[in-house]
């Protein structure tokens, strides 16, 4: 059998066969469904928590918007909800109205309430009121005691002016609900929110699975050296098809495990989506489950096509170049080490332009035409990540997207070439780790 | 087809601050076991390294069995034990075997009939247990050695290079090792093996060289080595009290320059330096005429740790060297 294969066959194999590698290889689903699902899920859940209603309306108004307001919210309600899921409401003067904010807060200390709702004569201007609770940072509830407030507020203020209740109600009970659709150069399609999660799922992917790869690489060279098995190796296999077996074998892994994510994850998607929208269709009054089925169309419809085979083959391309580029590298640091520890450090110079395109995740992902996101996704070191970030968010040229991989390819060789002459000298040589002017000689010794 | 199995000419090895091998030139004909001395720090490791393309020479060729070490299949009849041993930890036995003898170009089921037997062999599968299942790692350091033993030997290579094959073996293993290479060599093969054991080296081969510092001081037979620096020496045992007052007459024989040149008592016996050109023959039947009572007259050849110290000299040595293997 040829030697190349024999290492690439040794290094999948047992990396295949590792427990770590089928957990990892049933729960990469599992993430991945879980990153898709969950801000689906979020958006699906306008109605709020069960409890938005259970709170203390102090109302200094002097009218009855207060009593409006708990109406709408109790709403919502089934009839059976007990009275401490109910909103009550405290009528105060402007002057008490310190002290029964005081007495609302104890409630909520106390667990008896969820919140407290102030309205005063700010409320009645149209400007601001208050809540807090113990939900106040819930995105959900918030916006609905919001849409509450609003409401009944502008029905008072509507009702002041002149206008007759019997008219006013339905205009202001209309419930808008705001569908986002992102335009690219290519026209309309997908929601831009589901553009923005591909993106982020793909890239925290290519991220760690170059990461994790990467060091894998790092760690079988610097095993070999520490348990010294390099010598016999080495006598038996030329270092550099050492290396290529390495790269390749890891490699081999990593591709293996990400077609099973991802055929694991769009397996999962498809079936556990359509059960989800189900369960959420049976709960919950009319109203709502009107809203749910609406919100779960939007998420059905950016969901399912976003993840397609294109935005698949992307990733995989990038992240076999990417890999290749980075292996290499994390190789050469490893044949420079010996110990676990001294690796460790050695890997960092290589790890931060990884850590860098991370971080600079949140900037492409806002903004991706701007400069800098567009430098990230040309520069190769970063381009492996950014890139198909930046495919999933805007429309990008077959061009482009051909120049940056081949930018990539061509900075992976040299890293290949580079890596290799570090490993071949460096794989023998014990004791302290070379400074930049040894690495040279190690250079022209190798040649 | 020549009949040499190594065939060295002119190397030279720089590296940025030393020479670790100057102009060495080494011819190890097939099936012979080959000793290669030299104090530590020598060149040893370097020179097998460099049989094994594992780090090319700066000048100089290197041919095994008359084919250059880098032309391909070369190195696959060379099996290799270095001095630093080691094996994947966290790897199954025969499964490290079976990786090992594959890059040797055997083919994965002939592999595993030969791990078999080796184990067998080697007390690694016994009817009760069969280590071979095991994890590297979960076996003690002993049987570590014996599966780099059978890593080594399981493509049946025609040349053997052990680097220091008997330092950290413990007695067992390296009784076990001395066996196979005396079982080696009567199969044929070709085995050269480092060390700066004398007594190893004296027992096992039929020819050394030694180096010191990157330079070869001497190689040839150890028969011819041993000729080339011996039959100087002379043990002498006398039967003092049945000599009847010969002793003066006896003791003025050996004061002789012209025939000995240095004589130290021993007490069981005298060792005696033969003076240049002086005949032992002579010196025997001056011994008789003189009225000796003879027990032993003995031409004693050096042993190799004597040539060792004798050629390198003592600066060459350093510590913890010692004929003692």
């Amino acid at each position: 059998m040829n030697k190349l294969l024999v290492v690439i066959k040794r290094e999948f194999l047992e990396r295949v066969r590792t427990r770590i590698f089928v957990l990892t290889t049933l729960l990469g689903p599992l993430l991945l469904a879980g990153i898709t699902i969950f801000p689906a899920w979020l958006a699906a859940r306008e109605k709020g928590s069960d409890t938005v209603a259970a709170v203390t309306v102090v109302d200094a108004t002097g009218t009855t918007v207060g009593d409006r307001i708990a109406r709408a919210l109790a709403d919502s309600l089934p009839p059976a909800a007990p009275a401490s899921a109910r909103p009550t409401v405290v009528r105060v003067a402007t002057a008490d109205l310190p002290a029964a904010e005081r007495a609302a807060t104890a409630d909520v200390v106390a667990h008896r309430r969820e919140g407290m709702l102030v309205l005063d004569t700010a409320t009645l201007a149209g400007r601001n009121a208050r809540y807090a609770g113990r939900n106040a940072t819930s995105f959900a509830d918030v916006q609905r005691l919001q849409d509450v407030v609003r409401r009944e507020v502008l029905t008072a203020r509507l009702e002041q002016a002149g206008f007759p209740a019997e008219r006013v109600a339905p205009i202001t009970a209309a419930r808008l609900h705001l569908v986002t659709t992102s335009i690219t150069d290519r026209g309309a399609g997908g929601s831009g929110v589901g553009g923005a999660i591909v993106a982020i799922v793909v890239a925290i992917l290519l991220y760690a699975t170059i990461l994790l790869f990467g060091q894998q690489v790092l760690r079988s060279v610097v095993e070999e050296k520490t348990t010294r098995v390099a010598e016999v190796i080495v006598a038996s296999v030329k270092p550099d098809i050492l290396m290529a077996g390495k790269v390749l074998g890891v490699g081999a892994v990593g591709l293996l495990q990400q077609v099973l994510w991802f055929g694991g994850g769009l397996a999962l998607v498809a079936y556990v989506l359509p059960f989800f929208h189900l369960d959420r269709q049976g709960v919950g009054a009319a109203g709502a489950a009107r809203q749910a089925a609406q919100a779960a169309d939007a998420t059905a419809s950016f969901v399912m096509p976003e993840i397609s085979i294109g935005t698949i083959a992307a990733a995989l391309l990038f992240f076999l170049l990417g890999y290749l580029l980075y292996s290499a590298l994390f190789a050469a640091a490893g044949a420079m080490c010996n110990s676990d520890q001294e690796a460790q450090q050695a890997a960092i110079p290589v790890m931060l332009p990884l850590i860098g395109s991370a971080v600079f995740m949140q900037l492409v992902l806002q903004n991706p035409e701007s400069g800098p996101a567009r430098a990230f996704a040309w520069f190769p070191l970063t381009a492996p990540i950014i890139m198909p970030m930046r495919m999933a968010l805007v429309s990008t040229t077959p061009l482009e997207v051909a120049l940056v991989a081949l930018g990539v390819a061509g900075a992976a060789a040299l890293a290949l070439w580079l890596g290799a002459r570090i490993y071949r000298v460096g794989l023998l040589m014990y004791g302290k780790r070379p400074s930049v002017v040894e690495l040279a000689r190690w250079m022209r010794q190798a040649a | 087809m020549t009949e040499l199995a190594i065939d060295v000419r002119h190397v030279v090895k720089r590296y940025a601050d030393h020479t670790a091998v100057r102009d060495l030139s080494l011819q190890v004909p097939r099936g012979t076991v080959y000793g290669l001395l030299g104090p530590n720090g020598a060149g040893k490791t370097t020179t097998i390294r460099m049989l094994l393309d594992v780090i090319r020479p700066d000048a100089g060729s290197i041919a095994l069995f008359g084919r250059s070490n880098r032309e391909g299949g070369v190195l696959d009849r060379v099996g290799y034990l270095p001095e630093e041993r080691g094996l994947y930890k966290k790897m199954q036995v025969r499964r490290v075997l079976r990786f090992l003898a594959e890059l040797k170009g055997v083919p994965g089921a002939e592999a595993d009939r030969r791990i078999d037997e080796w184990l067998e062999r080697l007390s690694l599968k016994t009817p009760e247990k069969d280590w071979g299942e095991q994890k590297v790692d979960e076996l003690s350091r002993g049987m570590q050695q014996k599966v780099q033993f059978i890593g080594t030997l399981l493509h049946d290579p025609d040349l053997v290079i052990l680097d220091e094959p008997f330092s950290g073996l413990d007695p067992v293993n390296a009784q076990a090792l001395k066996d196979t290479v005396v079982e080696l060599h009567r199969r044929g093969r070709t085995v050269i093996f480092s060390t700066h054991l004398m007594d190893n080296a004296e027992r096992l081969c039929d020819a050394v060289c030694i180096i010191s510092r990157g330079e070869k001081v001497l190689d040839g037979g150890v028969q011819d080595v041993k000729r080339a620096h011996g039959g100087r020496q002379i043990a002498l045992g006398l039967d003092r009290l049945a000599m009847n007052g010969a002793g003066p007459a006896v003791d003025a024989v050996l004061a002789d320059r012209a025939l000995v040149s240095r004589a130290d008592d021993q007490n069981r016996f005298l060792e005696l330096e033969l003076a240049p050109g002086a005949d032992p023959q002579v010196l025997l039947h001056r011994l008789v005429g003189a009225g000796a009572a003879i027990t032993r007259f003995e031409l004693v050849q050096p042993s190799l740790h004597q040539i060792f110290l004798e050629t390198v000299g003592a600066t060459g040595v350093e510590a913890g060297m010692s004929g003692q293997g």
